[in-house]
């Protein structure tokens, strides 16, 4: 007897699925005990498959483990709290009934509900998105930790504050109807694309770990794409640019991990079926007449995978998605993207011209990516001196060795550029 | 007399004895739980000891769980309780002892901090 191969990250989706299905029938204010189920069913299901071999069904085998765990539990809280009248119909009620597998459209609708209540407005967007990870993911405290660049003690504080405003709240359904629901969406938005950067621009060493984060974006977003309300033009567009900054992931290394520039990467490792099908929700997303911040940069993502080499990129489309970017999510560094897009399409001091006069605020002053750029600029225009300085400046905010190599990389290059 | 205990030790290396591996529960480190993502791991690394050692596993055994002590009534107990000593068990076959220590510490998670494992030899009939 051997075990048998189960699919990826099995056990990291089926807690996803569990938290969520049993939020769904017992109420999210219990999602502490219900965390503590899953993980029960889960530990107990490694030691039970691994002698026994694997279940007819392992999902509906972990649920019908989960959901007796859990029922428990909250029959020995209710007895130790002396409120047995509180859930003498509830959970209770159903407990016997319904245990077959579940179809994928609930299972989906189970998710998406979680998610729905990760973006309560009431909850800090930080710790929105540490309790996506947690309960929708089935990552733990230390893996999140490792995500975000932040301390356990810091995923712990973000996961409480969380849970304590999901212990206030009402059941999940009744807020979910109609109105409410796509009233929440774009927080949904927010948090999915917020999950996807942390992935797609995370200086992690590990491009296995980014990768796995950009693929559980893509994975919940899809889940919204595919439901009645979260189906619109702005959903399409963030799937859109997921999928078409995600065909490029891979190729952003080079085979010892270090970054490499956009003219440097070798378009031949894009993943052409990720843009196609990124370019199949592009089109979808212009089925209406909203243009959002996720159109423009999936605009501008579309026009590098289209470009057959970084010379013959349509510089002058891309600046043009900027520019709708900046009025649509007025930022610095949308500015500093647009001056570098506009540096390649009408010269260096064209795109030195875009940044006059712009107080860069201290977040994007203090990255090496502000200096970094107007070193570049400067370099190009000749001002070598302050073109040193900036770069000088740029190389000690560098997060990362692979960061500062980079810069180094760069600078050189436009020495050579100018000489 | 040489040749008969050449064939003598020979029989010995060849015919597999069973041997009975209890998991016991050692002091100290309390272990963490692990992650879903860590489980997975622990299920694929424990299908792979499984593979390798197809031969030498038995009875993949199980956890124990309650229990009772049935005794003639005089003895100077209290006794501890076995299942808070034994975790589990298993049944693997092995040419000697050292063979069948050498698949129960491979076995993913058995030996670690707060576990270990007492291997002992079953005595055929």
């Amino acid at each position: 007897l051997t075990t048998s191969e189960l699919v990826d990250h099995f056990f990291r989706h089926e807690y996803g699925r569990l938290v969520a299905t049993l939020s769904r029938r017992v109420g999210v204010k219990h999602v502490e005990a219900i965390e503590d189920a899953v993980q029960g069913a889960l530990m107990t299901a490694l030691q039970s498959w691994t002698t026994a071999g694997l279940p007819d069904s392992p999902s509906a085998w972990l649920f019908r483990v989960a959901n007796n765990r859990l029922l428990d539990e909250l029959r020995q809280q209710n007895r130790r709290q002396g409120l047995l009248r509180e859930h003498s119909q509830g959970p209770e009620a159903d407990s016997d009934g319904d245990l077959g597998p579940f179809s994928e459209e609930e299972l989906a609708q189970d998710l998406l509900e979680m998610l729905f209540v990760c973006c309560d407005e009431a909850i800090p967007v930080e710790s929105q998105l540490a309790l996506a990870l947690k309960t929708l993911c089935g990552f733990d405290v230390r893996e999140i930790g490792a995500r975000l660049f932040i301390t356990e003690a810091n995923v712990y504080k973000r996961l409480t504050r969380a849970r304590q405003r999901l212990r206030e709240r009402p059941d999940l359904a009744e807020n979910l109807e109609g109105k409410r629901y796509s009233s929440r969406l774009p927080s949904v938005h927010k948090i999915l694309y917020l999950l996807f950067t942390e992935g797609y621009l995370s200086s992690h060493a590990e491009t296995a770990i980014r990768r796995e984060l950009c693929d559980e974006a893509i994975r919940l977003t899809s889940i919204l794409a595919a439901d009645r309300v979260g189906k619109n033009p702005e959903t399409s567009a963030l799937l859109a640019l997921m999928h078409l900054h995600s065909a490029r992931l891979l190729a952003r290394q080079d085979g010892s991990g270090g970054l490499l520039l956009l003219e440097e990467q070798d378009r031949a490792l894009w993943d052409q079926g990720e843009i196609q099908t990124g370019l199949q929700w592009l089109a979808r997303s212009a089925e209406g007449d909203v243009f959002t911040r996720y159109h423009a940069e999936a605009a501008v993502a579309a026009e590098h995978c289209l470009a057959a080499s970084f010379q013959e990129t349509r510089w002058e489309k891309v600046v043009q998605s900027y520019s709708l970017l900046e009025q649509m999510a007025p930022s610095a560094l949308h500015r500093l993207n647009r001056a570098v897009a506009v540096a390649e399409w009408q010269g260096p001091a064209a795109g030195l011209a875009v940044l006059d006069g712009l107080e860069p605020p201290t977040w994007l002053a203090g990255s090496y990516m502000w200096s970094a750029v107007l070193a570049d600029l400067h370099k190009r225009c000749g001002n070598a001196e302050i073109a040193g300085n900036y770069h000088r400046i740029a190389n000690e905010q560098a997060p990362t060795p692979a960061v500062k190599e980079l810069l180094e990389r760069r600078h050189k290059r436009s020495l050579v550029a100018t000489a | 007399m040489g040749y008969r205990r050449r064939q003598a030790s020979f029989k010995y290396t060849n015919v597999m004895s069973k041997y009975l591996c209890m998991q016991r529960s050692l002091p100290g480190g309390e272990n963490e739980k692990p992650s879903p993502a860590q489980m997975q791991e622990m299920y694929a690394q424990f299908g792979a000891w499984q593979e390798k050692f197809a031969d030498n596993l038995v009875d993949m055994g199980g956890r124990l769980g309650e229990g009772k002590l049935v005794t003639s009534g005089a003895s100077d107990g209290p006794f501890v309780e076995v299942k808070e000593l034994i975790g589990g068990y298993m049944i693997v076959a092995a040419k000697s002892l050292d063979e069948a220590v050498e698949v129960a510490q491979a076995c993913p998670g058995l030996v670690r901090p707060g576990s270990g494992v007492e291997v002992i030899e079953i005595h055929g009939p």
